[in-house]
């Protein structure tokens, strides 16, 4: 792949900016540069080149000087992020220093962010969903936060658009509270998994269990490889086979030619211009230097990230927008959501102890929603409803460790796979709630002596009743699936575990009550696109990267087609 | 595929055989009639001596390499010395002190001292008095298990090194960097030992 346009540009003016690099600012840097656009990427970490820069992508255990643990130093960088227990010695570069870059859990919430080149969509996890037509429904009909500009029919030739490119894996099953995306073959459920779909969709009529959609390729795309089943996705795939903006998106946008890529690069503010009523340009600090720099541009896509676009927003103050930009509603900072995380079940499976699988599948299973989606599914206990990840596998090592015994016979035996285990975990949909907030707080600065975020949210009465029922029923369909030892579990985990933060920017109809219109632009500040989490109205239960993709995608097409018309 | 029945056991265990305890630095214990072939980092000679004996017991060479041969104990050092905060090292050299006084006042003396038939009462009582480790999904334990006492832990920390050890990793379980394919539902008897990645 070509190098990327990092030198020191004398220019200063682009046609377009976008801010961040993770899943929703590649699109944005793609689809900008194929229309024409000169764009520039700003990104606040650093360059990672596909794949060159994957440092870890081959090593094995031995060849880490920790077997992959972390030493304090690393675990001092990662203070906040640990907790998610996804950190290890091969991927902790990946991770964001929480050092340098504080934030302030007014309620307990956790933030992971990555910063460098491609954000997290090195690090996600590749489940990938489109929403439903009764998602985009779901606030209008039960009165809960404002309704959705947009409806499933907008969106669904830009999810066929993204998917296309992306490559998306799975099982299309019909359902329309799970519609199907243009699929790649699906990867294989293993024999407990088989067997254990096969008793719950017996005993649970409309209820599914399906291998997760997933952004690998099972074939070869657009020049990227196939997955190879090792499962070290998150230190960088040298085969491109799971989508991240360095691998797919700003190889493509690079193409063109018209993509400069700007690493290094932490947004202070959006310029806004009072006499044209639009942002002129972005304000960075470079982080090498601590020198000030000013870029301008016609158009501006935040793709921060959730709260780092909004964290952007509230610190860009101006007469106009003294509480920060876009933001006449009171809306910018609110109505934080995520998905509820780590509730359901595990137990034990007897039998096919003769069985094994080869390959490790960088993916589970999925249940769909199935409360709340037709008469017949309504509860009164919870709006809304949940879905479930998961899979079975045989154990390893604390299995083996937890076994009472010692010695030669013991050592020979686990030389051999653990018993079989299947778990569900369930993820479920969050209400936009007003005092979910985040809010610049001045006192705190990070490392360039920026204001950071104070982050005040938690989950209320509808999460918690559905993970009530999230663990009923997980442990029920367990049981009668025929798997022992059955242990239901919610470790009450705050928000922010299922890395799946949404809102604080939200798109509406109505500008007294939103920040962002229906095609992502600020209503009063029209050349300001927000494509990333930080625009979503609602949180579904399933996984929102793919709709990040396809908003971002439409957006800028409208954007350019606002540009042509010379509308903004 | 069988390639787990021709063992290529040819790495750390031969070459201990070889070489012998004149060509290695031995390290006589202060106390105890045992000695170390290695340096620790974190441990003195006594606990060094005492961790090599328990992981040696639980993991001794059979038909395959034991702990020592692919330098557990030194791992576990290691792994107290550089990921250990001083809390957690001051914790786990009480825990060590303990385990050892324990012996000392039920059965008479430190571990590596006792007859074969006492050591493995010392390790029985063990398993049975350490708890358990709770379950765990994607990283995390689920619920809220009491934490486990030293002897699992370090049962787990052995287990660990063990596996990740290059020679078991690659030689002895079935080793597979690039699978290329998942086939979710085949026969044990094709794979062998257990997958090492």
């Amino acid at each position: 792949m070509p190098n990327f346009n990092i030198d020191a540009d004398p220019k200063h003016t682009y046609d377009a900016i976008v801010i961040g690099s993770g899943i929703s600012g590649g699109w944005a840097a793609k689809e900008l540069c194929e229309k024409g656009l000169k764009t520039l990427v700003l990104e606040r970490g650093p360059i990672v080149e596909h794949p060159t820069d994957y440092k870890t992508a081959n090593l094995d255990p031995w060849d880490l000087e920790f077997r992959g643990g972390l030493t304090p130093e690393q675990k001092e960088k990662h203070y906040k992020a640990i907790r998610s227990g996804f950190i290890g010695q091969d991927t902790e570069h990946f991770f964001a220093n929480d050092k340098e870059n504080p934030y302030t859990e007014v309620k307990p919430f956790l933030w992971i962010r990555g910063h460098q080149m491609g954000g997290r969509s090195l690090l996600w996890g590749k489940q990938t969903y489109r929403w439903s037509e009764m998602d985009f429904e779901a606030n209008a009909k039960d009165g809960h936060g404002v309704d959705w500009p947009i409806r499933y029919k907008d969106l669904e030739p830009w999810y066929t658009y993204v998917e296309k490119f992306a490559g998306i894996s799975g099982e299309a099953l019909g359902l329309p509270q799970l519609p199907d995306s243009h699929f790649l073959p699906p990867m294989e459920l293993n024999c407990v998994e088989k067997d254990i779909k096969k008793r719950i969709e017996r005993d649970f009529p409309g209820r599914h269990m399906i291998i997760g959609r997933v952004a690998h390729l099972t074939q070869p795309l657009n020049g990227r490889g196939q997955c190879q089943y090792r499962n070290r996705c998150s230190r960088g795939c040298p085969y491109g086979a799971y989508f991240s903006s360095n691998a797919v998106t700003l190889p493509a946008a690079n193409a063109t030619g018209n993509l400069t890529f700007r690493p290094y690069s932490i947004v202070q503010s959006i310029m806004y211009d009072e006499s044209t009523g639009k942002a002129s340009g972005v304000r960075i600090i470079d982080a090498e230097t601590n020198q000030d720099i000013e870029f301008k541009a016609k158009i501006i896509f935040c793709n921060a990230s959730t709260l780092s676009t909004t964290q952007v927003l509230l610190n860009s103050t101006s007469k106009r927008f003294p509480e920060g930009m876009g933001n006449d509603s009171g809306e910018l900072g609110h109505n934080l959501m995520d998905h509820t995380y780590r509730v359901g079940a595990l137990g034990k499976v007897d039998g096919h102890q003769d069985k094994y699988y080869s390959g490790r599948r960088p993916n589970g299973i999925y249940i769909p929603r199935y409360w709340n989606i037709d008469q017949k599914s309504k509860t009164d206990k919870f709006l809304r409803g949940f879905g479930f990840q998961g899979g079975a596998y045989r154990m390893g090592n604390s299995e083996a460790a937890n076994r009472k015994e010692f010695g030669g016979q013991y050592k020979d035996s686990i030389m051999k796979p653990g018993p079989w285990e299947f778990f569900i975990t369930g993820f479920a949909e969050c209400l936009p709630y007003h005092d979910n907030k985040v809010f610049l707080n001045k006192e705190v600065t990070d490392k360039w002596g920026q204001p950071t975020l104070s982050i005040d949210a938690q989950y209320k009465e509808n999460e918690l009743a559905q993970n009530k029922q999230i663990q009923e029923d997980a442990v029920e369909m367990l049981e009668k699936a025929g798997v022992k030892d059955v242990i239901g579990f919610d470790n009450e985990h705050e928000p922010g575990y299922g890395v799946h933060e949404m809102g604080t920017a939200r798109m509406g109809r109505d500008p007294k009550t939103s920040v962002l219109n229906g095609t992502n632009q600020i209503h009063s500040v029209k050349n300001v696109f927000v494509t990333d989490g930080a625009c979503m109205t609602s949180n579904s239960c399933v996984n929102p990267s793919l709709t990040y993709m396809a908003l971002t995608a439409r957006a800028a097409n409208h954007a350019v087609e606002e540009l042509k018309k010379r509308n903004i | 595929m069988d390639r787990r029945k021709a063992l290529k056991f040819t790495g750390s265990m031969a070459a201990a055989a070889v070489a012998g305890p004149s060509l290695l630095s031995l390290l006589q214990s202060c106390k105890n009639e045992t000695r170390i072939d290695w340096h620790p980092v974190f441990l003195t000679i006594d606990e060094a001596a005492l961790v090599s004996k328990i992981v040696d017991m639980i993991l001794p060479r059979t038909e395959t390499p034991g702990a020592l041969d692919v330098k557990t104990d030194i791992f576990i050092d290691k792994v107290y010395a550089n990921l250990y905060d001083a809390e957690a090292q001051e914790h786990v050299r009480k825990e060590i002190e303990k385990f050892d006084q324990d012996c000392i006042s039920d059965f008479g003396d430190s571990l590596v001292n006792l007859s074969e038939s006492d050591q493995i009462k010392v390790l029985q009582r063990a398993e049975e008095n350490s708890g358990q480790f709770g379950s765990g999904v994607w990283g995390t334990t689920v619920g809220r298990p009491e934490p486990v006492g030293f002897y699992r832990s370090l049962k787990s920390t052995a287990l660990w090194g063990y596996f990740t050890s290059q020679e078991i990793g690659e030689n002895v379980l079935s080793y597979d960097p690039v699978p290329g394919a998942y086939h979710g539902c085949i026969p044990l008897s094709d794979v062998g030992n257990k997958w090492s990645l």
